[in-house]
């Protein structure tokens, strides 16, 4: 790190999960650093707010049920939406959120998104570098300290005491997978649970389009990688006996 | 397995890299004895480098070498390696929020893999990443946790650790 840096980390439970963030302020005054922590924290929870399919009344779940347009909803959801028509075509069909059992459920990329959205919000407000780790889906700017990358374990499915490998990140890296919250991803293309990995990283400029790529990767597996490389993004697969795959420009680190 | 790491549940080691490839016909190799070695956990991660790379270079014979450099640490890294081959599993044991040490715990050699994937690339933990001044994680990725797996998480570990 650099001489005297300092770090400001924060923890804010929000979207059923913990959002962790890590600031570089780099001449930011505190105080102007817990304001801008504040405001990103704000707009997780708006985000919780328009999008939980959890709660009843937000405007996501009175838009699926019917009961309102688009147009009536915040400008977000046409946002997320207009992200998820992009998603759709970048992973090749594999990430649908309109071919879901359910209807339509973009869950797959908003938790994403509102991290990059805190993100910008962060270095908007002066920080230097920061990362906003989303229950594992990490969006970041700058880079910390003197090093040339933020330096990310990428969980083994095994085990949340397990890494597969360690990377380094610029930009964005988001994992799906079905261990933690067993077979919830649907495979769009087969109309059936996906399993056709264990966990999906990915990595590239926008978190938002990189979770999505990881949701389409778990049920397309390596039939998919083609089109997450064309999109621009890299991605490593994991399979159950630690089998892995990974794109040719996957930021593993450099070698010394 | 040295000391109790400071993270996560009470088991006596941080951190296991399981790290495996798509690939088949998992063949005989003089890295077998360096598997063993490697259990015990006093191979440090420059070894397992070296051990790796000399086995990249299997067909030239390296088998050898790569045995010994299993017990001279870091002298035989090479740059830049395309990994290819194998299971590999290591033992990372953690401290203060560092990685303090890594063993073998496990390797085996494969050398076919599918052709369909551009490259593939042995997701290691480089020396550069490994060193006990540098190997702070950020952070950790994953697929999404709870509110309640979150406590058992890395990340909560890290989040913990003051600057």
């Amino acid at each position: 790190m650099r001489p005297g840096e300092v770090i400001f980390r924060h923890a804010e439970p929000v979207m059923g999960t913990v959002v962790s963030i890590d600031v570089r302020p780099r001449g930011l005054p505190m105080v102007q650093t817990r304001s801008a922590v504040a405001q990103a924290c704000e707009l997780l929870h708006r985000a919780d707010d328009v999008f939980s399919l959890f709660q009843p009344n937000t405007p996501l779940s009175r838009l699926c049920r019917g009961e309102i347009e688009l147009s009536d909803c915040p400008p977000e959801v046409a946002q997320v939406t207009a992200l998820c028509e992009q998603a759709k075509r970048a992973s090749g069909g594999w990430f649908d959120p309109w071919a879901l059992p359910g209807g339509f459920d973009p869950t797959g990329l908003v938790k994403g998104w509102a991290a990059r959205e805190a993100a910008r919000v962060l270095e908007d407000a002066g920080i230097g570098a920061g990362m906003v780790n989303a229950a594992g889906d990490i969006a970041s700017f700058g880079t910390p300290g003197q090093r040339e990358a933020w330096r990310v374990g990428i969980r083994s499915p095994q085990s949340p005491e397990l890494l597969a490998c360690v990377i380094d990140l610029h930009g964005a890296v988001a994992t799906s997978g079905l261990y933690e919250r067993g077979a919830h991803i649907w495979d769009v293309v087969a109309q059936a649970p996906a399993g056709a990995v264990d966990s999906a990283t990915v990595c590239g400029p926008d978190l938002a389009l990189a979770d999505a790529l990881a949701t389409g990767l778990v049920a397309a597996g390596e039939a998919g990688l083609d089109a997450v490389t064309a999109a621009g993004y890299e991605a490593m697969l994991l399979r159950e006996g630690g089998k892995s795959v990974t794109t040719r420009g996957f930021p593993l680190p450099a070698a010394v | 397995m040295r000391r109790a790491p400071l993270v996560i549940t009470g088991t006596a080691c941080g951190l296991v890299a399981v790290i495996g490839y798509h690939t088949a016909a998992p063949q005989a190799s003089a890295l077998t004895s360096s598997s063993a070695s490697g259990g015990t956990g006093t191979l440090s991660f420059g070894a397992t480098t070296a051990a790796t790379t000399a086995r990249a270079k299997t067909s030239a014979g390296a088998n050898k070498t790569a045995t010994s450099a299993t017990k001279t640490a870091r002298s035989a890294v090479g740059s830049d390696v395309q990994y290819q081959y194998g299971d590999l599993e290591l033992k990372v044991t953690m401290a203060g929020g560092r990685i303090t040490d890594i063993s073998v715990v496990k390797d085996s050699v494969t050398d076919q893999y599918s052709q369909q994937i551009d490259a593939y690339a042995l997701p290691e933990l480089r020396s550069q990443a490994l060193t006990a001044q540098s190997a702070k994680l950020d952070g950790v990725s994953g697929a999404s946790y709870t509110s309640a797996a979150y406590e058992q998480s890395l990340q909560s570990a890290l989040d913990k650790l003051k600057a």
